[in-house]
């Protein structure tokens, strides 16, 4: 058979399948649980290596099948400061908040071993979202201080897991700080990226205020009412700031395990300054791209991925943004590298905008007065001239006379300027259009009437211009300005 | 000496039971009388009523000491720290103490932890009394200085919620809380404490299973029992302490105090 | 004997009441034979727990009366309408399973948590219904308080409702020889393959 014809016909046979089957339009599906269980645990039995925020465990590199994994996590009852100078009682895995964060692949099997210090005062258990199993394991976890339990779960189900405690009252166990996540691998592992971090963030509740200093206890009507003293990234003000931001370089690709412990409030995710490239929405299967922010539900998680391009200091933050400034829900993610100023320039132009109105009319009001007093000094012109100037003629011209080079002529040491001070006078007044020479280069441009300003004004301007950048000396008084406006002509359309 | 036959061995069994009632308390014990009381049990008995009734009893005013379990293991020295079964206690038994029948640094006055049920039960026993129910405990803690019942008083939750935050103190002394309006002091704020009846809890480990599915091959009668007033986070959290116990479990801050029928 | 004594009496009971009871104490061990030596007894066995009790023979009987002999033990009470049944014959399908040589080996003993109401002759009525064998079953009573104590050893949680009937786990143990908790199990529907298995070996000579 000819080659076209095979080739041919392995198209149409393509074609075909793909056109019967209704599931081509997107992708397979994973499967769920039903087919989550890939076999016997294989090798000898690992020991999870558990890792405190914000770190990751590395990726099990070299294992492409399902393993035996024992994971020892040991809850501890710590006092701990929630924003400086605050101490608060938090409950913790390992001993942070959140807790450890463990990392194992879909198919292992986990002889997960809960231990609760002897020192705590209360019972505690744990319910990983990522267990199939009465409780998420709850029911059989329960320990009593100073004792240790068992149980053994298979992840079924790859994605990104909460796991909290679940003893009675469940809200107050989760708004002390016990929490954590839980990362089950798809079989073949994530992708390598060149830096991985973990934050939750969750809602906390005292009976003191915001930042009301000494030992702060947990107030449940509080957090029955939903109404959270601070919200966190990992369980402190803190936490990710300072000495202790998440820290990267330009040109990396980042992943960031986020989780939301709650109790109670959704976080709407954002890093500013960032876009995520691939955002795994809810620590699911499927991604989608390009996201500003990213709902993450109580008890929910999701993955985050983006490429560094920029140098500089990127805010994560909960946009719902009064916790970020007022409740402390603010993380940093500090970026060192070369500029690109392609990608982001920086400030290019840094110049006043007044509005319709002077930045401060002090030296104004000032050399007003004088004026209904008496003559104003030069000193009090200069500086209220200089106020006039900034803003007015200072678009053109520049703060520094400099003007612009071949279109606005230059004031500072401009020999036009000082030579002939009544034609100053007239041309404030009544503009200037066509060729002129200034400081030997010529210009030919448009300068519109100003006649809107009072004599006074004018005389300040002037007097400030002919004192200011170089320009030796020079006094206007409003009287030649008046006499100066009487005599000439205003162009069609200028004020009087 | 009698030749005593078999089949009366249960009678001076029962004998010798009811001669031990009569015999004084350990010196120093301060029992109050409590009246009995209909009241509505976060652990009811019944699917249809909330209410439990409790006859009159005894209540030991602050819960055992150091000093008290020392002198009870010096007379019983099978229940000293070494000696006693493992059947009874757990490695934790009395660590706090010195040596097995020795204070050392522990506070005399403090209230004695670091012991099981069975121990708990057995000092008891020696005094002539025995550990109070559920319902008597819940009962006398449900008072505070003024009134019988103050679980709906936010200042009474508030004030257990802030010992169970608490970290790390080290126990003080017994009888130091203000009595309540039976004189009963150190319920709250202390210690956890044993009850006779702690393993008829009937909750689950998953404390979010509230009685929505009784299983009846595992609970026999009426299935587990629901846990009322849910709000009452206070005593939830007292009821779900005692659920992860096992009789010969001991902790840091578990302890007991004794109760006495009243005819 | 002295064990049994002090852990009931305060060391400051008057001598006389002393000297008697003990007197009595020395004759009921000797009626009761050779159970009651805890001393010589593991230290995490189930029989550390020395309790009188009365089968439904009306015959007294001590919580050790198998001892020597793997024994299946369980708690129940009489007027138990669905759940208990359901435990004899549990423990009745664990006997059948085993070889007939193992299961001359097994030993049987369900105490009630009800002991005001299983008289003997109630006890003795329950065997009946079930057809148990008594050879080698025993269903007894124990005091109140020791009922108490025999269920927080051996993790059963009870408790009795006002109209008599009782809330309760349900838990079977196989003790060792020796006393020893081997197994527990707490399935009645399906036979725990597990426990199965320990009782096979463990009734195995």
């Amino acid at each position: 058979m000819s080659r076209a014809v095979i080739v041919g016909s392995f198209f149409a046979v393509v074609s075909l399948v793909t056109a019967c089957d209704p599931r081509s339009e997107s992708a397979a599906d994973t499967g769920g649980s039903a087919k989550g269980d890939i076999g016997a645990p294989q090798g000898e039995p690992i020991k999870a290596v558990l890792t405190s925020p914000p770190l990751v465990p590395p990726p099990p590199v070299n294992r492409k099948h399902p393993a035996k994994v024992i994971v020892e996590l040991e809850v501890r009852e710590l006092d701990l400061e929630i924003s400086e100078g605050v101490k608060y009682t938090f409950w913790t895995f390992g001993g942070t908040v959140p807790g450890s964060f463990i990392r194992i692949r879909q198919g292992d099997t986990v002889e997960f071993h809960l231990k609760n210090h002897p020192d705590s005062k209360m019972p505690h258990n744990i319910d990983l979202h990522g267990v199939t199993g009465p409780g998420g394991g709850a029911a059989s976890s329960f320990t009593a201080p100073g004792h240790e339990s068992q149980f053994t779960f298979k992840a079924l189900n790859q994605g990104l897991y909460i796991y909290h405690c679940a003893t009675a009252p469940v809200g107050m166990h989760v708004a002390n700080g016990m929490y954590g996540l839980i990362l089950v691998e798809p079989p073949e592992g994530l992708s390598k990226v060149d830096r991985e971090f973990y934050v939750v963030q969750g809602d906390f509740y005292t009976v003191g205020k915001y930042r009301e200093k000494g030992y702060q206890p947990f107030d449940m009507q509080k957090a029955i009412d939903e109404n959270p003293t601070y919200v966190l990234f990992n369980g402190a003000e803190s936490a990710l700031v300072g000495e202790k931001a998440l820290k990267a370089n330009v040109g990396e690709t980042v992943r960031m395990y986020v989780g939301n412990g709650g109790p109670n409030l959704v976080s709407s995710f954002h890093v500013i300054g960032e876009i995520f490239d691939k955002l795994w929405f809810e620590g699911g299967t499927r991604f989608q791209e390009n996201v500003q922010t990213t709902l993450i539900p109580a008890g929910g998680a999701a993955i985050t991925e983006f490429k560094l391009e920029v140098p500089g200091t990127y805010v994560l933050v909960d946009h719902s943004i009064f916790r970020a400034f007022n409740k402390g829900a603010l993380a940093l993610l500090k970026v060192e590298g070369p500029e690109n100023k392609a990608i982001y320039s920086g400030k290019e132009v840094d110049s006043t905008y007044l509005g319709d109105k002077a930045v401060s009319q002090a030296p104004v009001a000032a050399a007003a007065a004088a004026a209904v007093n008496g003559a104003p000094t030069q000193e009090q012109q200069v500086a209220a001239g200089g106020v006039l100037y900034n803003g007015t003629c200072s678009v053109c011209h520049q703060n520094n006379g400099e003007g612009l080079a071949n279109v606005f002529p230059p004031l500072a040491g401009s020999d036009y300027l000082m030579k002939d001070k009544e034609r100053a006078i007239g041309i404030v007044l009544n503009g200037l259009t066509g060729k002129v020479t200034v400081n030997g280069k010529p210009y030919d441009s448009v300068m519109p009437p100003m006649s809107q300003l009072t004599n006074d004004e004018i005389a300040n301007i002037l007097t400030y211009s002919m004192n200011s950048w170089g320009n030796q000396d020079g006094a206007v008084t409003p009287g030649e300005v008046a006499k100066v406006r009487a005599l000439t002509k205003r162009p069609e359309g200028a004020a009087h | 000496m009698h030749a005593v036959m078999p089949a009366k061995a249960g009678i001076h069994v029962l004998a010798l039971a009811l001669s031990l009632a009569a015999l004084p308390a350990a010196a120093g014990t301060d029992y109050r009388r409590i009246e009995g009381a209909t009241f509505q049990s976060v652990l009811p008995e019944a699917l249809d009523s909330k209410n439990v009734t409790i006859g009159r009893y005894q209540l030991a005013s602050t819960p055992v000491t150091n000093a008290e379990f020392l002198a009870f293991v010096r007379a019983h020295p099978q229940w000293q720290r070494g000696r006693a079964a493992k059947l009874f206690v757990d490695e934790g038994y009395l660590r706090h103490w010195g040596g097995p029948a020795g204070l050392g640094s522990a506070v005399p006055q403090a209230p004695v932890v670091q012991v099981s049920w069975f121990a708990a039960d057995a000092y008891c026993a020696a005094q002539g009394a025995r550990l109070p129910t559920w319902h008597e405990w819940e009962w006398v803690a449900a008072a505070d200085e003024r009134v019988t019942d103050a679980r709906q008083d936010p200042v009474w939750r508030q004030r257990i919620l802030g010992w169970y935050a608490e970290t790390g103190t080290a126990l003080p002394r017994v009888g130091r809380g203000p009595a309540n309006v039976h004189g009963v002091q150190d319920l709250h704020g202390l210690v956890w404490e044993w009850v006779e009846d702690f393993g008829a809890m009937m909750v689950s480990g998953d404390n979010r299973e509230q009685g929505s599915d009784p299983d009846l091959m595992k609970f026999c009668g009426a299935g587990a029992m629901t846990m009322e007033q849910k709000e009452n986070y206070a005593v939830m959290m007292r009821i779900a302490m005692l659920s992860s116990l096992k009789a010969a479990y001991t902790t840091a801050n578990l302890g007991f105090r004794c109760a006495k029928d009243l005819p | 004997m002295n064990r049994l004594l002090s852990a009931v009496m305060p060391a400051k009971a008057c001598p006389e009441r002393r000297r008697r009871a003990g007197i009595q104490g020395l004759a009921l061990a000797l009626a009761l034979g050779a159970g009651v030596a805890p001393a010589t007894v593991p230290d995490d066995s189930l029989y550390q727990l020395a309790m009188p009790l009365t089968d439904q023979a009306g015959k007294p009987a001590a919580l050790d009366l198998a001892r020597g002999s793997p024994v299946l033990v369980t708690m129940f009470y009489g007027s138990c309408p669905h759940v208990c049944p359901m435990l004899v014959s549990t423990m009745q399908r664990f006997e059948r399973e085993l070889p007939e040589a193992s299961r001359g080996r097994l030993r049987v003993l369900m105490v009630s948590l009800d002991p005001e109401r299983d008289t003997p002759a109630k006890l003795a009525e329950v065997a009946a219904r079930h057809g148990v064998d008594l050879r080698r079953w025993t269903l007894a009573r124990a005091g109140p308080k020791d009922a108490r104590r025999l269920a927080a050893a051996l993790n059963i949680q009870y408790r009795q409702l006002p109209d008599g009937e009782f809330n309760h786990s349900t838990v079977i143990t196989l003790l060792d020889a020796q006393g020893r908790i081997q197994k527990q199990t707490s399935s009645l529907l399906r036979l725990d393959p597990e426990f199965a298995a320990v009782l096979k070996a463990a009734t195995r000579r």
